[in-house]
């Protein structure tokens, strides 16, 4: 028991850096910039609204991890948090539209995040299908879905639902709960089996089958994993809009696998983890983030966060070989 | 008592292709159990189907006496059968010990990895080869960092931290040096007497009759023998795995000082290789010796381009050639052929006109293919090497292991090479095909070309070379020719002591 | 023994139709087939000489992005090339202002949005081949490098006209009644069947995407190969975009995107493998026409946009089953 949760003992020498130590400091370096340019942003007030901007993507880009160390990939995620999002605030709205409703939508939401997430382990696993096309193929359904429940944006959630987001449980802020959860569940991932499996399955295909390894579940878990991160990210959205949208969470498929791949995570499978993972997304929103203070004009800013995402990824690639 | 396994008639089918026509098979307890046959004879089919890898066509296996079906390794490991994979089971990017219990890790109350465990039972297992490996092999290493001798011994090793009571060791010997063999045969007689049952699979034939009690032997899919090792002789076996065999013709003696060496290398170094200078004439087949891993693939790959050469001269007909990547040594006609054809040579789901044509096109810098000028062309080279093929545009996969080398070899040919780098060019291949190549490479000598061959099996070198240089460490530490050429004088010269 | 004989032979007839059947090129184009029997049959004259012939023209600027995307999806190493869309846009927007109007700007403006998207596919393929970025990662941040590009260039506002010349040509028929533009395909279709079947460089894309380690052992240069892949698909995307330009008549700086995913489904519903090495555009082709003519066939069923997706969604599933499939660890 004693070494439950202690730190391993340094695997010195063979594994050297961790995976996501590239994005850990080009993080410090851009939150030590964009403090110079806004001093405001060690405020609690300020790293509150950027904690509430930044976290769908991170959780979207812990569940895409999963996937990707099992050597697959999930482009659908965007369309799972529109689905959830609008199945959350349809069944709030069934159930009464008061604050007692909340919690089945959210039940609801996340049961839709985990059957698409299977759906999709289940077309990729079991009939074998590939992962890239066939959630391109699942994220046009999930959408088509999302515009059948709720045709158009709307449908506002009970107030309890954003204030209890935006707001404070014992005194620290919703999201950071959610962050620390977030971190929490990595952590002990990090340590279960079933991570060591995924990153065989993902590493060696023929050797993790001759391992005994039941591979089509591994990868149909490391799915629904995927789905339900891409629902919480959905419920977080849902409480930072307050209210349905189908279009919602467009560029989270293509902002995660980013994320992932800034993480030190290999998008060939096997290597990496989900808390490069987070550091990475929290890397992208701190490049906009930087751009934005820097004071730009309005129409460089695309171009210049593009190429910085570009030399970030770059850079993590070439100082990885090393 | 029933025996530990009991095979019978065992059919398995690739799409068209029968591997295995009548498996039979039955193996006491407590007995080393040898399965014999040239490549693709179906043993490996046989024990991928006992080890639950393949879903068999039609048949049974029991285990003590008790039909079993399997529907993945992990029933069959369930009923204590473990499979040594020839092409290794292992994940490059994880450590030893997370490989070696890989599915199997042993957990805490919490259901997380119990890394001290698992670390402190790693360290008790790699005990057993202590005495071959010493500390080299760290349980926190990554496979990936390991030397192929050492990444087998992990394989072993995973085998035997399943407490299997049945193990299928496929090739396990393949890339271990001489002591390391040694200390694996004294684990295997130990697990013989705790009552392990070894099927026991290599190419060795010496090994065979050093280690294993009985024999089954395949020919083409089905069982053509069984037999008890004391009763019967290597020469019987082998007649008895490929019916005739055809002797490669005798070498002759040539005059050592006719003719300026086509390839001379004159301290040659890299991060592998120690000052190595060595000279090989026109018409000169060169062995290159030692024990595995020396540094004689190295060379070979270094002169080819697919290497660095950091230090020394390579000079090709006298003059100073840099050779910096394969592209360069194809145009200066140089060949060179792997025994890894899976990765080094095959286009796997290309036809084999594409994949005997590869070379040529590089060689002549070609810009069209002109498929119809050429496909008669190669498919002479092919024929001229008794290569059996249906239709020039048949998936390369259509082929047995042996004529797909012999098309990977007629690439090279096409291109009419000067000097001819082998490197352990007979991996994986029955003894007909292995004589058939000996055969045109000694006629390619003898048609001015010059050949540098590197064996892992001694008898290839001593029958086929004129000379060998003997590796240890990067280094050559002796040549051997004339009357030196046998088998106690390699072995000396291998273990460093000549 | 004569009837065991001709038992096999029957029996090798039947694998082997089975084996035809199951050609991608075959299944795509009974889709084809079927898709346009149920167009007919929806709405009378859907399959109508005219209609197929505007149909083709849609699928002709999608098989042109889609030729570039199979290319470097055959040269291997996972490639791929996700900026296959803001390089139509580019092309597109390039077009529009090198010839603003001008008829005598169209040969200009091919060779510049060409030209332009040609370099910018080589950065793609030397980061990918020389700082080993992942294609995937490295085309997705290109697109959104050149996406932010147009943004600067451009301020947002459409800007450029195509060419009446130009117009015409991709959407008035040209001879027997037929545009310029299925012609121009008709090129570009043998010239690819041309260089993969009888070019050195098309058999070294095939051999580098079955076996990159055996390509290198036989001397092809892998990277080089590898690398202008992507520019060759970086100027196809962005030929692409000046005809797109031509098709609409103007451009706007989002004008590629709805090519992007399209283009790899094109090249996947035509057999060519994802993982390199094998397939081919004749396949691409009748995947970009059966993609096209299912988004047409969908629209004339007036349904509402949701159940068109569903259904578009659901018949890519469908068609994958068919022959999308990966292996099986277990033979």
């Amino acid at each position: 028991m004693k070494n439950t949760l202690s730190a391993a003992k340094p695997a010195s020498g063979s594994l050297k850096k961790p995976a996501w130590f590239v994005a850990f400091g080009f993080l410090v370096v851009l939150i030590l910039i964009n403090w110079y340019l806004q001093p405001s942003f060690f405020d609690g007030m300020v790293l509150h609204s950027n904690l509430t901007t930044f976290l769908p993507l991170i959780l979207v880009a812990i569940g895409q991890t999963f996937v990707i160390m099992g050597g697959d990939i999930d482009l659908s995620v965007g369309s799972i948090a529109a689905l959830v999002n609008v199945v959350t605030v349809s069944v709030i709205a069934m159930a009464g539209g008061d604050s007692a409703s909340v919690p089945i939508g959210l039940v609801a939401g996340l049961v839709v995040a985990v059957l698409c997430g299977a759906f999709n382990g289940l077309l990729i696993s079991y009939l074998r299908l590939q992962p890239m096309v066939a959630t391109f193929g699942t994220g046009i359904i999930f959408s088509a879905l999302a515009l059948w429940i709720l045709p158009q944006a709307g449908l506002a959630v009970p107030d309890v639902y954003w204030m209890t987001y935006g707001g404070t449980i014992l005194g620290v802020p919703t999201v950071l709960w959610i962050l620390v959860a977030g971190f929490v569940f990595v952590l002990i991932m990090k340590r279960r089996p079933f991570e060591s499996h995924l990153k065989a399955v993902g590493g060696n295909r023929a050797g993790a089958f001759q391992s005994g390894i039941d591979m089509s579940f591994t990868r149909l878990l490391s799915f629904a994993l995927c789905g339900l991160f891409a629902g919480f990210a959905a419920l977080c959205l849902t409480g930072e809009t307050a209210s349905g949208d189908p279009l919602l969470g467009q560029s989270l498929a293509m902002g995660s696998i980013s994320a992932v791949v800034l993480g030190g995570t290999m998008l060939s499978g096997g290597v990496g983890g989900a808390v490069g993972s987070i550091f990475g997304a929290l890397l992208l929103g701190m490049i906009g983030n930087v751009i934005f203070f820097a004071g730009l004009p309005f129409e460089y800013q695309t171009l210049v966060q593009g190429l910085i995402v570009l030399a970030a990824l770059a850079g993590g690639v070439l100082v990885a070989r090393k | 008592m029933s025996p530990a396994i009991t095979v019978r008639d065992l059919t398995k089918r690739f799409d068209k292709v029968h591997a295995l026509t009548d498996g039979r098979l039955t193996v006491e307890r407590g007995e080393i159990h040898a399965l014999l046959g040239a490549n693709g004879c179906g043993k490996s089919t046989l024990s991928k189907i006992v080890a639950g890898a393949y879903a068999p066509t039609s048949g049974t296996v029991l285990i003590d006496g008790k039909e079993v079906s399997f529907r993945s390794p992990r029933d069959a490991e369930q009923m204590g059968i473990a499979l040594f994979y020839q092409e290794l089971s292992l994940i490059p990017k994880m450590s030893v010990e997370a490989n070696i219990f890989l599915r199997r890790e042993p957990r805490n109350g919490l259901g997380f990895i119990d890394r001290d465990r698992m670390r402190a039972e790693t360290l008790k297992l790699l005990e057993m080869f202590k005495e071959a490996v010493g500390d080299d092999i760290r349980p926190d290493a990554l496979v990936a960092d390991l030397t192929p001798g050492q990444r087998q011994i992990v394989e072993i090793l995973k085998v035997y931290a399943k407490e299997p009571r049945i193990v299928i060791m496929d090739e396990a010997t393949a890339a271990l040096d001489g002591r390391q063999v040694k200390v694996f045969f004294d684990i295997l007689r130990k697990k013989r007497e705790e009552g392990v049952s070894t099927i026991f699979i290599s190419h060795r034939l010496d090994e065979v009759f050093e280690i294993c009690d009985h024999a089954t032997i395949m020919r083409n899919g089905a069982v053509v023998a069984e037999t008890t090792i004391a009763d019967t002789t290597p020469e019987h076996v082998v007649h008895m795995m490929v019916g005739d065999v055809k002797k490669a013709p005798k070498r002759q003696l040539r005059d050592e000082d006719d003719k300026a060496p086509l390839l001379k290398l004159d301290a040659v170094g890299s991060a592998q290789l120690d000052n190595v200078s060595l000279s090989v004439a026109p018409g000169e087949i060169v062995g290159l010796g030692g024990l595995q891993g020396q540094g004689q693939s190295t060379l070979l790959r270094s002169l080819f381009g697919a290497l660095p050469i950091t230090s020394g001269e390579v000079l090709l007909n006298n003059e100073p050639v840099s050779i910096r990547k394969p592209a360069d040594a194809v145009h200066r006609k140089i060949a060179y052929v792997s025994g890894d054809r899976g990765p080094d040579a095959a286009l796997p789901g290309r036809s084999i006109f594409e994949n005997l044509a590869a070379a040529i096109l590089v060689s002549e810098r070609r810009k069209l293919v002109r498929a119809k000028e050429l496909q008669p062309q190669l498919a002479g080279v092919a024929s001229a090497f008794k290569t059996k093929y249906a239709r020039m545009t048949d998936a390369i996969g259509t082929l047995s292991g042996g004529n797909q080398q012999k098309i990977f070899i007629a690439r090279w040919l096409a291109t009419n090479p000067q000097l001819i780098l082998l490197d352990d060019p007979t991996k994986g291949i029955d003894l007909a095909a292995k004589a058939d190549l000996f055969a045109l490479i000694r006629g390619l000598a003898d048609s001015g070309v010059a050949v540098l061959l590197y064996s892992s099996e001694e008898s290839e070198l001593l029958d086929n070379c004129d000379r060998i240089a003997v590796f240890n460490d990067g280094a050559i530490v002796t040549e051997l020719s004339g009357a030196e050429m046998d088998s106690f004088h390699l072995t000396r010269a291998a273990y460093g002591e000549a | 023994m004569s009837e065991t004989s001709s038992n096999m032979n029957s029996e090798n007839a039947r694998l082997r139709l089975a084996a035809i059947l199951r050609e991608p090129v075959v299944l795509a184009l009974f889709a084809i087939i079927i898709l346009l029997g149920i167009g007919e049959a929806v709405s009378p004259g859907f399959a109508r000489g005219d209609q197929i012939i505007k149909l083709l023209t849609v699928a002709a600027l999608l098989g042109f992005a889609a030729a570039g995307q199979n290319l470097v999806v055959l040269a291997g190493g996972e490639g791929i090339d996700l900026s296959v869309g803001a390089m139509i846009s580019l092309g597109a927007v390039i077009a529009g202002n090198v010839m603003d109007g001008s008829n005598g700007g169209i040969i200009p403006a091919v060779i510049v949005a060409s030209g332009v998207t040609f370099l910018i596919g080589m950065v793609n393929g030397l980061g990918v081949n020389l700082i080993r970025i992942p294609p995937l990662v490295m085309t997705l941040g290109m697109t959104s490098v050149i996406q932010g590009g147009l943004v600067v260039f451009s301020r947002g506002i459409p800007s450029g006209n195509a060419a009446p010349a130009l117009m015409n040509f991709i959407n008035q028929p040209v001879v027997f009644g037929i545009p310029g533009i299925l012609f121009i395909w008709l090129v570009l279709i043998i010239g690819m069947v041309f260089m993969l079947r009888a070019t050195a460089f098309g058999l070294s894309i095939y051999a580098v995407g079955a076996n990159p380690q055996a390509a290198r052992l036989v001397g092809l240069p892998v990277k080089a190969i590898r690398t202008i892949v992507f520019g060759l698909s970086g100027a196809l995307a962005g030929l692409t975009g000046v005809f797109v330009i031509g098709y609409t008549g103007n451009s706007f700086i989002s004008v590629g995107d709805q090519y992007m995913l399209p283009s790899i489904i094109a090249v996947v519903i035509g057999g060519t493998s994802l993982a390199g090495g094998s397939g081919g555009y004749i396949g691409t082709v009748a995947g970009a026409i059966a993609l096209i003519l299912l988004q047409s066939v969908l629209t004339t069923l007036h349904l509402e946009f949701w159940g068109r997706q569903l259904i578009f969604g659901g018949t890519l599933l469908l068609l994958l089953m068919f022959y999308g499939r990966q292996k099986s660890a277990r033979i």
